[in-house]
């Protein structure tokens, strides 16, 4: 109960318990990158707001620049590497590639993770509600026309095996 | 004396195949699985962890600096300060002639700070956050000196001076003049006035920051750098002799990059502090840029001012030149500068074809950050100056838009058209492009939407942005800023070959920042080598060691298309010609023209069952080489070329010749609607037409021309660097400086047409940059909303909400630039 | 950016947090961390003590008060307020600002305390809960006291809930005839450049206006845009110059806001 400043903490990741001691200080995403070495994930800004770095925390999509390490003990959390299985990607990241979606890849985790979001609690979005669900998400590149139309694409289940 | 007419190449008649088709990319599947390998991705064991300590002053002499208790800190490996590295560099080399030759430029500030955010010192620890804890012990002590914010006070008597060596804050100045302003003065009936157009302050702000793993090798004096620098033959060209060590003493390694956008161009400065880190620690040391870190100290776009513009018309519309000063202002250090200065003449006349034109340029440091090659880098700023004139003398004769740009376009059948300086534009049908922007956002029932938008209390606008995306630099140029630069020409490589096992397996020497070259390079090989695309091995990124690359490579100003696939063709075209020279004798066809390669195998024409697989192939050369007769010893199956653009030296004299190889073009079309009470827009409608010649992969193109529209959306609605009177940048993260998100992006509506470079191997025009057409279309749309309230002119690229209202509150203000004088 | 050395602790009781905060002196309660993450990256501020009060449910209801009204616990997330049904049917202008707020991974997290006791003038939820005439009970270890949201907010990021206190509850009265909100943001749902929520009632707005000062400036006027036009005008207000806008900018559209959510709350009604 008395403040630490370092502390051990168990997180579940895609399905696996890490056990590590953490300062106090460490960013979530930090963790997941550095010590864990998920470097799926990126950090794009210093204020979060680009949403290179979303995750699902308890099948919440945040923004894991915002959140300490120590915070997330006894968490369960999903990263881009959750999705694709033995090799086979999920029809979202299958979408982004048919859509065109992408271009350098630097948003694309969090994009999709935010897309994931969305789909798990509502599997047909109008166009509206897409935007809306990745609001958050920065992309330089594409303008988010491709992205919108994978997700949508990825929602219909119009992707090819 | 130079040419300017280019002879064109011969051009392939197009192949069924591959090109031209969207295929899925190879680089997707890494990626969306979070696999790529980005700069923070790179690890090496015991890396110690930078942190630069920036200063907070716009301008002011460093008086002390004092490490001793960051180095102190448990955990802190070592610093830097600029004195070190004044003593182990040299100053980076200068573009300019004096007084910008004298600008003394370090990777740390020497002697005293010019921005805010200028780097002073470096920390390297164990961790980041120690490395961010040891920076705030670093104790530096500055003695404020006054600003200069403004670049047209940058020259006046009693400013403040940046770089006492230059004892001015001129970079460069110049007087360009083609063709005869006065006599179209004479000839005009009327003269259109405008005092003062602006050019705002933006950038791309890939989402990716700068970032380095650099090594160093004692024993063999070699550095690695694991950058995503995105033009590493610039990078050297400006790192070898500051750090007194040779060429390719500088690895360069690269395997994906999050977006560049030119703004990972002039990252030289902090990668020579980590050199010097790295070899004096004995350690490798990483680096990512924070985002605030990237907006305060890392290539902003350049700002540009036109005054006294001059603009000569016919009654009929007819434009016939224009006159002005231009200053740009180049931030704290010309570090890609003065390149700005000339390269906006690859595109003088725009899409116009007025032949009279006269600029005093001027060029000078600011106490802000340094500016950097953006997207659109210079011609942008001159492509929007050119439709601005066209939309306000339109809107000033009142003469409609759209014939007043048809009456002067340059007409595709005056292609190849060469501009007042000698610039060959290469093809286009720019008047088509216009209609079929128009027929997408529904133009002739604008009239209507307009009478319903005013019911509902709005003021709609439509606008017209016309911009050239001009590709494959001559970097001649830079002699018409400085006689004595030995740059010119243009280069790019690629190596093709067959392993081993037959597999097919290309380099290149470029930095790709998701322009798709691994996709659009294999598309290319395929057609060349009769195999498919998944047959082609690409190597994801850049490494100098593959010495697959040449003074210009990277990834910049738009010309993958033609200098990257040209050196891929280059190279796939010989290697196609020694396998059949091998197979020829293998099978005893009558020499190489009697062998076809066809889904991975060498077959005689006349007789196809007579095959050799690639497998073979790869097998007998690197392999089983015994025996093989003499003619053949030059077939190695592992084929580099050099792509080189047919360019000549420009007349430095005149400044006349050609300096870029091809033309893209977009056309924008933006509708949108104005609130008067608050000046808060929305773009309704927009369409996006764009020309790049023959495309290779149309999906990817597609998306090139999305993001631009998006950058330019963004530099148009929200994006700027404005700084405060004592220098403090004001938009200095993500926070501040809102960038588009998907619900701020209007729907996108786009066609294309196809005009073949003739001047290209492939017939291809590189295209990613854009132009920035829509910074164009969406001042012409406000202008034209606002006609109806006011009048107002716009002369910002820059509206945001209070400017448009400003515009609404006080028209008369805009007004008073612009006159309209009988000649 | 990363953060200072700091100290975290996680108590089970709301008790505990409150005996925490004040025995460590810069101790700060951590709700959802989407501003004070934040604002410990940039180092503009680094507590010595974060008190995470995840842990305490009792800070999370959502229920309706004696009166009909809302008793909010602060640890409630936008994005709880946009799905709480109590919440849509007994003061839906809550959940309808919740969701203008940042975007979906923000609202996820972002807290309706943490909004409140932040206190940056660009704040959503100030103005509403000043408009709807709410109630903060704080809470310390010398016990609780209510504050009317009227004057909780004093300063810019400060508020009456002070070192070592804690803000337990949110009382929102029920709604009357109609409330509303209007905002001239930054791109859609964007930081706030002039924002205002009103709440309506026998022909009378109040109207709470935010980003023109350091906390919300309460108004009150007859429930036509002419008289809450003239009544923003008449208030002397003086608004920062930022790079969104000059202050002349802010003043000029404080009114046009402020009718606008008048309008809005007369449209719910």
């Amino acid at each position: 109960m008395e403040p630490v400043t370092s502390a051990p903490v168990s997180v579940t990741i895609n399905g696996e318990v890490y056990e590590r001691d953490v300062d106090a200080r460490r960013l979530l995403v930090h963790f997941i990158r550095d010590d864990l070495m998920l470097t799926g994930t990126h950090i794009g800004c210093d204020t979060g707001n680009c949403g290179a770095c979303t995750i699902h925390y308890e099948g919440r999509a945040i923004k894991s620049c915002m959140m300490l390490a120590v915070q997330a003990d006894g968490a369960s959390i999903e990263t881009i590497e959750s999705l694709a299985e033995d090799g086979a990607l999920h029809p979202l990241q299958q979408a982004f590639s048919e859509h065109h979606a992408l271009q350098c890849g630097y948003c694309t985790p969090g994009m999709i993770m935010s897309a994931k979001h969305l789909l798990d609690h509502n599997p047909e979005p109008t166009e509206g509600e897409i935007r809306r669900a990745i609001q958050g998400n920065i992309c330089r590149c594409t303008g988010y026309v491709n992205i919108v139309e994978a997700i949508a694409a990825a929602a219909k289940g119009e992707v090819s095996a | 004396m130079s040419s300017t007419t280019t002879a064109p190449e011969r051009v392939e008649a197009p192949q069924k195949g591959f090109a031209g088709q969207s295929i899925p990319r190879k680089e997707d599947r890494r990626l969306v699985q979070g696999q790529g390998v980005y700069a923070d991705d790179v690890r090496r064991h015991e890396m110690g962890y930078v942190h630069f300590v920036r200063s907070p002053y716009a301008h002011a002499a460093i008086t002390s600096i004092d490490v001793s208790k960051a180095a102190a800190l448990e955990g802190v490996y070592g610093t830097l300060i600029g004195e070190e590295v004044a003593a182990l560099t040299d100053p980076f080399f200068q573009l300019s002639v004096p007084p910008g030759s004298e600008i003394k430029d370090y990777a740390l500030a020497v002697g005293k700070v010019r921005f805010v955010g200028d780097t002073v010192a470096a920390v390297v620890a164990r961790t980041r956050e120690l490395a961010r804890d040891a920076a705030e012990l670093v104790e530096v002590e500055y003695e404020p000196l006054p600003v200069v914010i403004d670049p047209q006070r940058a020259l006046d008597d009693g400013a403040a001076v940046l770089h006492e060596d230059a004892g001015s804050n001129l970079v460069w100045e110049g007087t360009f003049d083609w063709g005869d302003f006065d006599a179209a003065l004479a000839e005009a009936d009327r003269v259109v006035r405008i005092d003062r157009l602006h050019f705002d302050r933006f950038s791309s702000t890939p989402l990716e920051t700068s970032g380095a793993v650099v090594e160093y090798d004692r024993g063999t004096g070699q550095w690695t750098l694991h950058a995503n620098n995105q033009f590493p033959g610039f990078a050297i060209i400006m790192m070898g002799p500051a750090l007194r060590a040779g060429m390719d003493k500088l690895r360069f390694v690269s395997q994906d990059i999050g977006g560049g956008f030119g703004n990972k161009i002039c990252t030289h400065p902090q990668l020579v502090a980590l050199c010097l880190l790295a070899r004096k620690l004995n350690r490798p040391v990483q680096w990512t840029e924070w985002r605030t870190d990237q907006h305060t100290g890392n290539s902003h776009g350049n700002e540009r001012v036109f005054l006294d513009v001059e603009v000569p018309v016919k009654a009929d519309g007819t434009m016939l030149g224009f006159r002005c000063k231009a200053i740009d202002d180049a931030g704290a250090y010309s570090r890609y500068e003065p390149l700005g200065c000339i390269i906006w003449a690859q595109v003088t006349p725009g899409l116009y074809r007025w032949r009279n034109v006269h600029i005093d340029f001027t060029q000078v440091v600011t106490n802000k950050s340094p500016c950097g090659p953006n997207r659109g880098y210079s011609r942008m700023q001159h492509l929007w100056f050119t439709e601005r004139l066209i939309d306000i003398v339109a809107h000033e004769l009142e003469l409609d838009p759209v014939e007043i740009r048809k009456r002067n376009y340059i007409r595709a059948e005056e292609m190849p058209y060469e501009t007042p300086n000698g610039c060959v534009y290469d093809s286009g049908d720019y008047a088509r492009c216009l209609d079929i922007a128009l027929g997408l956002v529904g133009y002739d029932g604008l009239e209507e939407r307009r009478k319903e938008a005013e019911s509902r209390g709005k003021l709609l606008g439509v606008g017209i942005g016309s911009t050239l995306d001009s590709g494959t630099n001559n970097f001649g140029q830079s002699q018409l800023l400085n006689p004595d630069l030995q740059f010119s020409g243009n280069n790019e490589v690629a190596t093709v070959k067959l392993d081993i096992f037959g597999e097919v397996v290309v380099t290149l020497g470029t930095t790709p920042q998701g322009q798709s070259h691994e996709t659009t390079a294999s598309q290319v090989v395929a057609d060349l080598l009769g195999v498919t695309p998944d047959d082609v091995q690409v190597r994801a990124g850049h490494d100098s060691y593959w010495n697959t690359h040449a003074g210009f490579s990277g990834t910049y100003a738009s010309q993958f298309a033609v200098t990257g696939l040209g050196a891929v063709k280059g190279a796939t075209e010989m290697l196609a010609d020694q396998i059949r020279r091998l197979a020829a004798v293998i099978l005893g066809a009558d020499g190489p023209e009697g062998i076809e390669l066809d889904g991975g195998f060498a077959k005689r024409v006349d007789n196809p069952e007579a095959a050799l697989p690639f497998m073979a192939c790869g097998a007998i050369i690197n392999a089983n080489n015994a025996g093989l007769p003499p003619e053949l010893d030059d077939v190695t199956l592992n084929c580099r070329y050099v792509y080189r653009p047919p360019f000549q030296v420009p007349d430095t004299e005149r400044k006349f010749g050609n300096l870029t190889l091809t033309y893209a073009m977009q056309i924008h079309v933006c509708v949108l609607e104005v609130d008067p009470e608050t000046g808060v827009y929305e773009i309704l409608d927009y369409a996006a037409v764009d020309d790049c010649g023959r495309r290779i992969h149309p999906q990817i193109v597609e998306g090139q021309v999305h993001g631009a529209t998006a950058h330019g959306l963004g530099a148009a609605m929200f994006e700027s660097f404005p700084y405060d009177e004592e220098g403090t940048p004001l938009a200095a993260n993500f926070y501040e400086y809102h960038v588009p998100h998907a619900l701020d992006m209007p729907p996108l509506k786009t066609d294309a047409i196809e005009s073949p470079s003739p001047f290209t191997s492939l017939g291809t025009k590189g295209m990613g940059e854009g132009g920035g057409a829509s910074i164009h279309a969406v001042c012409a749309a406000l202008q034209d909303a606002l006609r109806a309230a006011g009048n107002a002119i716009v002369t910002d690229s820059h509206n945001p909400y209070h400017r448009v209202w400003e515009l609404l509150e006080n028209p008369e203000a805009s007004r008073a630039l612009v006159r309209v004088e009988a000649s | 950016m990363l953060l200072s050395e700091v100290a975290y602790t996680r108590p089970a009781s709301v008790d505990d947090a409150v005996r925490l905060l004040a025995e460590h002196d810069g101790a700060r309660p951590l709700a959802g961390g989407q501003t004070l993450i934040n604002v410990m990256k940039a180092r503009a501020a680094a507590p010595d003590v974060l008190v995470d009060l995840a842990d305490l449910d009792e800070l999370r209801s959502v229920s309706v008060g004696p009166e009909g009204g809302l008793e909010l616990g602060p640890m409630t997330t936008c994005t709880e307020l946009i799905r709480s049904s109590a919440v849509n049917e007994k003061r839906p202008i809550l959940a309808e600002v919740a969701a203008q707020i940042a975007d979906v991974q923000v609202r996820n997290r972002g807290t309706i305390g943490g909004n409140v006791c932040s206190n940056d003038p660009t704040n959503h939820f100030p103005p509403v809960l000043v408009a709807a005439g709410a109630t903060m009970t704080i809470a310390s270890t010398a016990g609780e006291r209510d504050v009317p949201a009227e004057e909780f907010f004093l300063g810019v990021y400060l508020t009456a809930c002070g070192p070592g206190e804690l803000l337990t509850r949110i009382a929102v009265p029920p709604a009357e005839e109609g409330d509303g909100f209007a905002s001239v943001a930054i791109g859609v749902d964007g930081t706030c450049i002039v924002n205002a929520a009103a709440t309506v009632r026998d022909g009378h707005a109040r109207v709470a206006l935010g980003c023109v000062a350091a906390a919300p400036v309460l108004l009150t006027a007859a429930a036509d845009e002419g008289a809450v036009r003239e009544a923003v005008r008449g208030a002397g207000l003086e608004p920062p110059s930022d790079l969104h806008g000059p202050a002349e900018y802010r003043r000029r559209l404080a009114d046009v806001v402020a009718a606008r959510a008048v309008a809005n709350a007369m449209g719910a009604s």
